[in-house]
């Protein structure tokens, strides 16, 4: 059976469609450090985008645990696409961005060459 | 979509009465194993990808492809939850729309093949302004839903991007109804879909609308009463904050205070109290409020045990009274009485007395002069045209405006419970349908009785035994026989000349004299002045109009002076005429000769005696008695027993028996328009009509009065006093009086009783022959002679 829960704000609770990941930003020497809580993400699903100061990651989240035989008891992790746009600080248009896979969160490393735009 | 077509073959979850639309989050139940199993089935997939279609007919348990609507949502499980009853909860989220191809159920669950079915990508100012309408109305419609919506969906409203997605929003929000969604799911372009949406909420907000009107409508009704309700607790709130006492409270705080102060007796102060706890639960704008209020106001001002203290001192008491009033020996002396008993059992029980007299004789003052010689307050009520029980005593304090009776009230005025309560004009008491106002004075005139008096308004019980009441009268015919019982009946007959001249001289003539701004000296009346005023001026059994003739003598005295006259004036008899004018009663009252068959009457009268002419005529071929002069039953039966009397004995009066058959006769009594009643004047038609058979005249010096019997006895009658006196007034000096009336006597002043020769008649005989001098001979003759028996 499938009803519907009569309490509509709850499609508040989360911004519809792509879910969003929660991020850090940190200040470096020389550039910006965005940090996505995006465990069991492969770095392959993942795309960075950055179009002056928007930086924008998006991509899809898997469950690759999957074993034969199990079934779901609950889930609360979010699957699927995901989708996070963050308006930054500075101008990233011309820096040199690295994308890194450590422990459970993706780390994206903006390096801009000479001055700072702050 | 410009890539290649995509089909997707996911589980697909049947909604009952949903619709899950893309880009949105919805809570689900999957509790049927078939939708228990397409959900983990889409568990098992990486990416947790499931079809979600709706049901064309709710009621349907394990539906087909037919029983789903084709158009769908492919949705992304977001979160799951078991229950407790291995329901599974969900929150799912719309990622877009899909049309149904095809539904494999080889599975325990449907298996789905469906296409993405996206919009056309239509924009441009029809959608732009339809969004513009859309989120406008949506906002009205929130506000009437909900007045207090978060901020956050209002901005939300406003700031969507895609306008779809507000459609979807919106019939997410105002719960359109599964048929209505589906609808809008299918919508073919953005902008029907919009159109679709802005008719629905279009409905809602009407509806909307007349539920706030209807709920509005019924608190506005509540609000009035409870508006009032709020600003007064608001004030005892602000009154309780300032350190001050609410206002109906310092009321209720204060009427505690005086009832503890006032020494009410017990059961009174009991009752008084339960009324006091009901008004301080009431609030002051309900009307028993000030009904209870005034009660207690009341019952604290009547004086249940205070009373003055009298003065025992008789010296003082009988000087009092004899400073205000001349004469009125029984009176005084019945007061005396009284005080002589009080001085020796403090607890008497005060007379009921009543005063009878004509006007102006000082019924009403004597009552004043009588509280101030027993050192009492004084309270006065007229009864006189009363005619409703309830002014007495009272309306129930259930009627609107009710008050206490006129006695409890006159105890509050007192303040004390022993006054002087003068009722005047009792015998003028008016009764109608309401009721006897005199039935309710039986209960307050009774010494019996009253000393629990329940006043209606009170309905508790009044001590008026302590009160001592005294009426007037005029008259006593009219009392009713029970309350007359009641009550000690003091006559107050007219006054003599003489006693009329001594008043004068003591209180009227010092009193007219004050008020022109005389002095004594100044305006002399002399003796024969003001005794010619009282004959010749005023004729009355009071005094009212002697005090008016000589303040009008004193005016004209203080005109004179006014105009520059000076020394002393003495006012003569000559003065007098010139002042007054000719006398309007003429002395000469009494008539000189009086042909036969006139007599010369006394009656009694309301405003004292008065003499009166009783006249009869023979009728040479008439037959019978006609009576006329506004005659009472009891005066024509009386003439009756006269000429019957005389009949039978008309040979002891030489009187020819033949008369009485062949003649009629006609007796009148002037003034022919004041009625008339009484036996009194039984003496004088037999002596008018013993006048008339025999021819022979009466004295026109003699005045009569008592009632006869058929055998001929004479019978006492009552207010002998004023007679006399309208008999003196009138000239007449000898009085034929009922023998039995000869104690009467003692009433009259001295220089009357000298003055005046009585005879005293046992029978007609006695009279005639007073009357009728030329009777009397032939009476004495013929007793010498044999009897001889008229044939």
């Amino acid at each position: 059976m499938s009803t519907r829960s009569k309490s509509w704000p709850t499609f508040l609770a989360e911004r519809p469609a792509p879910w969003q990941p929660p991020a850090d930003i940190y200040q470096t020497k020389d550039g910006w450090l965005v940090k996505f809580d995006l465990a069991g993400v492969q770095i392959g699903d993942v795309m960075v985008t950055i179009r002056g100061r928007r930086l924008v990651i998006s991509g899809v989240r898997r469950d690759s645990f999957l074993e034969e035989g199990a079934s779901h008891y609950s889930m609360e992790i979010s699957y699927n696409r995901f989708e996070r746009s963050l308006e930054m600080p500075a101008n990233l248009e011309n820096a040199r961005v690295t994308i890194v896979a450590c422990e459970g969160l993706l780390l994206v490393r903006t390096i801009t060459e000479g001055k700072q735009n702050v | 979509m410009s890539e290649q077509p995509v089909v997707y073959t996911l589980p697909v979850l049947p909604l009952k009465s949903a619709v899950l639309f893309p880009y949105l989050m919805m809570p689900l139940s999957a509790g049927r194993p078939a939708s228990i199993a397409a959900v983990e089935a889409a568990l098992a997939t990486e990416s947790k990808e499931i079809l979600v279609f709706t049901q064309r007919d709710p009621d349907v348990d394990s539906p087909a492809k037919d029983d789903l609507y084709s158009i769908g949502t492919k949705a992304v499980i977001r979160k799951m939850n078991r229950s407790g009853e291995g329901h599974l909860e969900l929150m799912v989220l719309g990622m877009e729309r899909v049309t149904l191809l095809k539904v494999d159920s080889s599975e325990p669950f449907l298996k789905g093949r469906a296409i993405p079915l996206p919009l056309p990508d239509d924009k441009g100012p029809e959608i732009e302004a339809l969004q513009g309408a859309l989120a406008e109305l949506a906002g009205e419609a929130l506000t009437l839903a909900q007045p207090n919506t978060p901020q956050e969906l209002r901005g939300l409203l406003a700031s969507n991007d895609d306008p779809l997605r507000l459609a979807f929003v919106l019939a997410a929000m105002f719960s359109l109804d599964a048929d209505k969604s589906q609808s809008l799911l299918e919508a073919p372009t953005r902008a029907e879909a919009l159109r679709m949406m802005h008719r629905y909420l279009m409905h809602e907000v009407q509806v909307l609308e007349l539920r706030n009107k209807i709920t509005n409508e019924a608190r506005t009704e509540m609000s009035k009463e409870q508006k009032d309700y709020l600003l007064r607790q608001q004030m005892r709130a602000i009154q309780q904050e300032l350190g001050e006492k609410g206002g109906e409270q310092a009321e209720a705080q204060q009427l505690r205070e005086r009832l503890e102060k006032a020494g009410l007796p017990e059961d009174i102060l009991k009752e008084a109290k339960r009324e006091l706890d009901r008004l301080e639960k009431l609030p002051p704008g309900a009307p028993d409020y000030n009904v209870i209020r005034t009660y207690l106001d009341y019952v604290l001002e009547l004086p249940w045990t205070k009373s003055t203290e009298d003065s025992l001192d008789i010296a003082r008491a009988r000087q009092v009274l004899d400073e205000d009033h001349f004469g009125l020996k029984d009176v005084k002396e019945r007061i005396l009485e009284h005080l002589g008993v009080l001085k020796l059992n403090p607890n008497a029980k005060a007379p009921i007395l009543c005063f009878v007299g004509p006007p102006g004789v000082g019924k009403t003052s004597l009552g004043q002069s009588i509280a101030r010689a027993l050192n009492r307050k004084f309270e006065r009520m007229s009864l006189g045209g009363l005619h409703d029980e309830a002014e007495l005593r009272g309306h129930r304090r259930t009627y609107i405006g009710a008050l206490p009776g006129r006695v409890i009230q006159a105890m509050r005025r007192a303040g004390a419970n022993n006054p002087v309560l003068m009722l005047d004009e009792v015998d003028k008491l008016g009764h109608d349908f309401r009721g006897d106002p005199a039935h309710a004075l039986l209960e307050i005139l009774d010494p019996e009785q009253n000393k629990t008096f329940r006043d209606n308004y009170l309905d508790l019980p009044f001590d008026l035994s302590k009160v001592l009441f005294v009426t007037t009268a005029n008259a006593l015919d009219t009392i009713p026989r029970p309350l007359l019982d009641r009550m000690e009946i003091l006559r107050l007959a007219g006054y003599s000349e003489e006693e009329k001249l001594e008043i004068a001289k003591r209180y009227l003539i010092p009193k007219q004299l004050k008020e022109t701004g005389l002095t004594a000296e100044q305006c002399v009346l002399p003796d024969d002045t003001v005794r010619k005023i009282i004959s010749g001026y005023t004729r009355e059994a009071g005094l009212r109009r002697l005090e008016r003739a000589i303040g009008s003598v004193t005016r004209k005295v203080a005109l004179k002076f006014a105009e520059g006259a000076t020394g002393p004036f003495n006012v003569g008899l000559e003065d007098l005429l010139e002042m007054m004018g000719p006398e309007p009663f003429n002395q000469e009252e009494a008539r000189r000769d009086l042909p036969p068959g006139v007599a010369t009457g006394l009656a009694w009268t309301e405003s004292g005696g008065d003499v009166l002419y009783i006249e009869g005529t023979l009728l040479p071929d008439g037959k019978g008695m006609t009576l006329t002069g506004q005659l009472g039953e009891v005066m024509q039966e009386s003439a009756k027993a006269a000429q019957s009397y005389i009949w039978s004995h008309a040979g002891d009066f030489d009187i020819d028996p033949a008369l009485f058959k062949t003649s009629g006769v006609h007796v009148h009594v002037p003034a022919g328009a004041i009625p008339k009643d009484g036996p009194s004047a039984g003496v004088t038609m037999a002596t008018a009509l013993t006048s008339l058979y025999s021819k022979l005249p009466a004295r026109s010096d003699v005045a009569m009065t008592g009632e006869i019997t058929l055998t001929g006895l004479v019978l006492p009658i009552g207010g002998i006093k004023e007679k006399v006196l309208a008999a003196r007034r009138a000239g007449i000096h000898t009085i034929i009086l009922p023998k039995a009336n000869q104690k009467d006597l003692r009433d009259l002043p001295e220089e009357v009783r000298k003055e005046t020769e009585f005879i005293f008649a046992s029978r007609v005989e006695d009279v005639l022959r007073t009357a009728i001098p030329q009777l009397a001979e032939r009476m004495d003759a013929s007793k010498t002679r044999p009897i001889i028996q008229a044939a």
